[in-house]
């Protein structure tokens, strides 16, 4: 168990760093995580069906501008982690993941806010021109990140798996089958908050066209992306607000 | 007094060196500057060449101190340009201008977030996931796999080469491509890409059916099949529109991701869904 916890902590970490020293490279995503997860835990297969499901629903779920997210990288980890040691489906683990989230967000706020205090003391080094102290800063603040992942999640995985599961296994019945269809409601939360960038009234047309290439023609993702990326051209060929080139 | 010392000439080594640093952008974030830090660190080997001066050097590194915001993945471009202007600056510093410096990372790096948002999080990211859920619904690993790629191709192409880009012809490019309004332009063809993807999303990943039937005339009608023969999937359209009306009318996604699960059970005990 401690070996476990201590490598789930590690996934955590990660997860949380991608975003911060890692280039937000997406490892973050519960997509990602999720089949990591489960080869810790011994079950890739339900990893993987885990993090598309909590993918899914988070996918609108990113941290844009100055707001702090719900940590969708702690919510995955250990959602998939207790779905895959309990022994239940994706329902369970949406269940568990989306408190997480929001209570594991106000740690990166916390870290957030403490770092107030390294950037205040690299004004003073930046005064002396002191780049080794400047850098230093920097890494300490790196260093709470690796904090806020690692340890929610290894003390989730050591402190919360008993009682969990002892939780989940006095879940009712009608209330499981209930999160199984707010998990399948859960998706369209996702892509209403990506819509919420873009769509507006005179967009619309391309949302609907989409929409229904796939369900009339049943042309897959894929496809779809293909057809998008050629209208996006011809649309921006078609503009001739000017016609002169922009060469790189 | 002694003769002062010759600032370095940036080389592809150093740039290189930012482009790497760019990475850990955010490592240090806070509410009050968030990046500012991270921005410092990853301009630190060209600064560091530059201004041999260690008077100098403080100076250029409280000037990058400064509020920075900007989607990770364009900011090495941004770091380029502030490096070519601080390279301007320490050869010729009587005719430079040097508050030019920081005016510039302000005009840019909002329009910048702009279109690397919709660019990398609204269609690339998307897209990515778009395909690597549809694949791991089924269990397949190469689901997050193509996930990583499909994202990541684009997202390490525009940050190396944002570098050295933004380097060597940022401003010349900037002045040009803001003067013809290109910003909207390809904006509005990234939000185009998006919609038209969310759009398949929303019609193939959502399973959400309804079991109600009920009699008429004497014989049972399924509703289920009814709307699939009017319009497939209605039910999960409508249901994103109407969370995407309340999103419009500020409610807090909190509240909604609470109500799902209430409404969730309430009607699988109806036997609505």
């Amino acid at each position: 168990m401690l070996l476990e916890a201590i490598l789930i902590g590690l996934v955590g970490a990660v997860g949380i760093l991608d975003g911060r020293i890692f280039g937000q490279t997406m490892i973050e995503r519960p997509l990602v995580l999720g089949p990591v997860v489960g080869l810790i835990l011994g079950d890739l297969q339900t990893g993987i069906i885990v993090g598309a499901t909590l993918e899914l629903v988070w996918m609108g779920i990113v941290g844009i501008g100055s707001a702090t997210p719900p940590d969708v990288t702690t919510g995955g980890v250990l959602g998939t982690a207790f779905a895959i040691m309990t022994g239940s489906g994706p329902e369970v683990a949406l269940a568990l993941a989306v408190p997480i989230a929001i209570l594991a967000q106000s740690l990166g706020i916390l870290v957030r806010t403490i770092n107030t205090f390294f950037i205040h003391r690299a004004d003073r080094y930046a005064k002396q021109g002191d780049t080794g102290k400047i850098t230093l800063m920097h890494w300490l603040g790196v260093s709470l990140f690796f904090l806020n992942g690692f340890v929610p999640n290894f003390l989730g995985i050591m402190l919360g798996s008993e009682t969990v599961e002892a939780f989940v296994n006095n879940i009712p019945a009608f209330i499981t089958d209930g999160l199984g269809v707010a998990a399948s409601m859960f998706p369209a939360l996702g892509f209403a908050l990506l819509l919420q960038m873009t769509f507006s009234m005179k967009l619309s047309p391309y949302f609907f066209l989409g929409f229904v290439i796939a369900i009339y023609f049943g042309v897959d993702i894929t496809g779809v992306a293909i057809i998008g990326a050629i209208i996006a051209v011809i649309l921006y060929q078609l503009d001739k607000s000017d016609d002169e080139e922009v060469t790189l | 007094m002694e003769e002062q010392k010759k600032p370095g000439e940036i080389t592809k080594k150093d740039l290189r060196k930012v482009f790497w640093r760019s990475f850990t952008l955010q490592g240090s974030f806070t509410y009050e500057r968030m990046q500012a830090l991270g921005y410092l660190f990853s301009l630190i080997p060209l600064l560091k060449k530059l201004y041999p001066d260690s008077k100098d050097r403080a100076e250029a590194y409280q000037r990058h101190l400064a509020f920075f915001n900007t989607t990770p993945a364009v900011s090495s471009f941004i770091m380029g340009i502030s490096g070519a202007m601080e390279q301007k600056n320490a050869k010729d510093k009587e005719n430079f201008d040097i508050s030019t410096i920081n005016n510039i990372k302000v005009a840019l790096m909002g329009p910048l977030a702009g279109i690397g948002d919709s660019f990398f999080w609204g269609t690339f990211r998307v897209i990515a996931a778009g395909i690597g859920i549809s694949l791991a619904t089924d269990g397949n690993i190469l689901g997050p796999i193509l996930f990583l790629v499909l994202y990541n191709v684009p997202h390490f192409l525009a940050r190396y080469y944002g570098t050295f880009i933004g380097f060597n012809k940022g401003t010349d490019l900037l002045d040009k491509v803001q003067e013809k309004g290109q910003f909207e332009k390809v904006s509005l063809s990234a939000s185009v890409l998006g919609l038209i993807v969310i759009g398949a999303m929303t019609g193939t990943l959502i399973d959400l059916s309804t079991p109600l039937s009920f009699s008429m005339q004497g014989s049972e009608v399924n509703l289920q099949e009814t709307l699939d023969e009017i319009l497939p999937k209605v039910i999960p359209l409508g249901l994103t529109l109407f969370i995407l009306y309340l999103l419009k009318k500020n409610v807090k996604v909190n509240y909604i991701m609470l109500g799902i699960i209430a409404i969730g059970i309430v009607s699988s005990v109806l036997g609505i869904f």
